[in-house]
């Protein structure tokens, strides 16, 4: 009895240490932060298909931080894992790091932001933020095809995907500015309480309402919304990333459209290419851009995360 | 009662070692010294040479400002800035070596166009070494208690940094800049040698110069050392001088270090450099502490979050771990100070 006990402690330790089926490779996978559900959401979907695929996952968390994340690609290399799949907090600032796996003969693809500057990475999978603002753009212009005064809520200064998202809105407007004039532009750091406060200051200052309220995130767009509903204005508002809060907001009809950027696709495909290559030595596109697509009531069956409202 | 008592500590004494007085008094060395041997035995890959370097590298920044935090707390003071001036003043000495905002995000720079690295370098610390003197000259001249002053310059540094950046990045520097974050000298990381170069001279200053000795004074008793005829407004306001320089030599080379100053840069540092120089033993009440208590303090974070990344622990319970740990270290410390009363 004891032995047995101790027989298959044994065993489940050296399954637990080194799988001995050919499957168990082991994968990084490194996010900007899980304290966005936009990331979360990423690795869960990434974790769901390794399991699928017998791959054995390393999550790491950069919490905001390029050094955070620096350290975590270092400690990846010395955890020799097989292949790191990894979205960059800053495209330039985590070059050096991610030119250090490479160089490392850690094969590497990057998914959702992309690394400047460094040759020999196996791919990119990801969605272009700026298309994404332009998607915001060009949803504008087809609802309000005589032009609107539009209310610009903007991301955590200096952060990529709000500079990334605000030149993309500008991309496709900035050339009908006088149809589509921009009567206010603030940031709201991402944040929903922000994201109310600043509309509300912006809305007392303003003579008429705004056609439209365009957030770069849905955080914003929620905090913005609820000042809207307050007082009682017809405002549309788009946000961005498709959580599933906007999507009920949108469902209900408070809410107008947001940004599908597909990040389960993403990390899908970036897992998909890494194991590909890594058991079939396949080279993946140098580039895959999944397009971002405006979600609106209407399309709404075309969000990943339709499946967690209820 | 007492006759017993008595003979317990006579006994405790006779045998001439504490342990438990031992180890509350050395609490942070050994414990590091535990978290390197757990580390090691449950992850065989810690002790790799490269690994230790990897953790040194990460921690020199945080370290070297943490070297300048220690003079301002053994003064009882208090710096809540230096994230943000790290994001200024690394903006400011990448803005000199590129010369201007023109080529801000070309990755590979265009080396003639800049200014030289030397320049770069001796921008970033006199603005930090500006930023010091003028939160000190709020201090000492304005009676502004420090927590008050540089939670004023957390918020209004990040602006500064912000505004002088329009908000992005500047990156993309020429090779000789980035040297200073991602070269060696031998196998060692040039920011290492650095930072423990500057542990070494400040402890000189604090422990063998008249200068350290006053600093010691001002924290102890501030009101004893005025009567005593000692410049404490100099001191006090030297400290805040100190610690800005630290900060502009860190953002230097952790804008090296990345290839890239960014204005959302050092978000949240003044905590790790605080937790530091609190693990190392140095009183928030000022007076007491040292510079080995801070490397140790710091190297006791670095190695905490390394080794936990090594594990795959779950970065939500790594930020836990760290902050039970960080109060631990006070109350191991306090325990400590109330044994020797008694």
């Amino acid at each position: 009895m004891r032995r047995t006990i101790v027989a298959a402690f044994a065993a489940s330790l050296a399954l637990t240490a080194a799988p001995a089926f050919a499957q168990g490779e082991k994968i990084a996978f490194s996010v900007p932060s899980l304290g966005f559900p936009f990331f979360v959401h990423m690795q869960n979907q990434f974790n769901d298909e390794a399991a699928a695929q017998g791959v054995e996952v390393v999550n790491y968390d950069g919490q905001n931080q390029t050094t955070k994340q620096t350290a975590d690609v270092e400690a990846a290399i010395i955890s020799g894992v097989d292949g790191l799949i990894i979205s960059p907090i800053d495209s330039v600032a985590m070059a050096p790091a991610v030119r250090q796996a490479v160089e490392a003969g850690v094969p590497v693809i990057t998914i959702d932001r992309r690394v400047d500057g460094v040759d020999g990475l196996l791919g990119h999978v990801g969605a272009d933020n700026v298309k994404g603002g332009e998607a915001q753009g060009n949803l504008i212009v087809e609802m309000f095809p005589d032009g609107a005064t539009i209310v610009n809520l903007q991301g955590q200064p200096g952060s990529s995907p709000a500079i990334d998202r605000n030149q993309g809105v500008h991309n496709v407007l900035d050339g009908m500015s006088d149809k589509y004039p921009f009567v206010a532009e603030q940031t709201a750091n991402f944040a929903r309480e922000e994201g109310a406060s600043v509309t509300e200051a912006i809305l007392a200052g303003l003579d008429s309402p705004p056609d439209v309220i365009v957030a770069a995130n849905d955080d914003m767009a929620l905090g913005a919304m609820q000042v809207v509903q307050e007082q009682g204005l017809d405002i549309a508002i788009i946000g961005f990333d498709a959580l599933p809060e906007a999507l009920a907001a949108i469902r209900d009809g408070t809410l107008t459209a947001t940004i599908e950027q597909m990040p389960g696709g993403q990390s899908r495909g970036a897992l998909q290419a890494m194991i590909d290559h890594l058991r079939n030595g396949t080279q993946p596109d140098a580039v895959t851009l999944l397009t971002p697509i405006a979600i609106t009531k209407d399309n709404i069956d075309q969000a990943e995360r339709l499946g967690e409202l209820n | 009662m007492k006759v017993q008592s008595n003979a317990d500590s006579r006994a405790r004494s006779g045998k001439g070692f504490d342990a438990v007085d031992f180890l509350a008094r050395n609490s942070a060395p050994l414990f590091l010294l535990a978290l390197i041997v757990v580390f090691a035995l449950l992850e065989p890959r810690f002790m790799h040479p490269i690994n230790l370097l990897n953790v040194m590298r990460q921690v020199s920044i945080s370290g070297l400002i943490a070297i300048g935090m220690t003079f301002v707390i053994l003064t009882a003071g208090i710096d809540l800035s230096v994230g943000s001036l790290v994001a200024l003043t690394g903006l400011v000495g990448a803005y000199v070596a590129k010369g201007g905002l023109e080529s801000r995000f070309a990755v590979n720079a265009n080396v003639d166009a800049g200014n030289p690295v030397i320049l770069a370098f001796l921008a970033a610390i006199a603005v930090g070494i500006a930023a010091g003197a003028l939160q000190g000259w709020a201090v000492t001249r304005l009676r502004v208690p420090p927590f008050v002053v540089t939670l004023g310059g957390l918020t209004a540094f990040r602006g500064a940094a912000l505004l002088f950046s329009e908000g992005g990045p500047i990156s993309g520097f020429s090779a000789a800049y980035n040297w200073w974050g991602q070269g060696r000298i031998g196998d060692v990381p040039v920011p290492v040698i650095i930072f423990l170069a500057g542990a070494v001279i400040a402890h000189i200053v604090l422990r063998h110069t008249r200068y350290g000795l006053y600093v010691y004074a001002v924290g102890g008793n501030a009101k004893a050392a005025e009567e005593n005829g000692l410049p404490v407004r100099l001191v006090t306001w030297s400290v805040y001088v100190i610690v800005g320089f630290t900060c502009g030599l860190a953002s230097f080379l952790l804008s090296a270090r990345l290839s890239s100053a960014e204005a959302v840069a050092g978000q949240g540092l003044e905590l790790d450099v605080i937790a530091a120089v609190v693990i190392g033993g140095t009183s928030l009440f000022g007076g007491v502490g040292t510079i080995f208590g801070t490397v140790v303090g710091a190297l006791l974070i670095g190695v905490l979050r390394n080794g936990l990344v090594l594990m795959n622990v779950s970065s939500f319970v790594q930020q836990i771990i760290i902050g039970l740990i960080l109060v631990a270290a006070v109350a191991l410390d306090q325990y400590a100070a109330a044994r020797k009363r008694s």
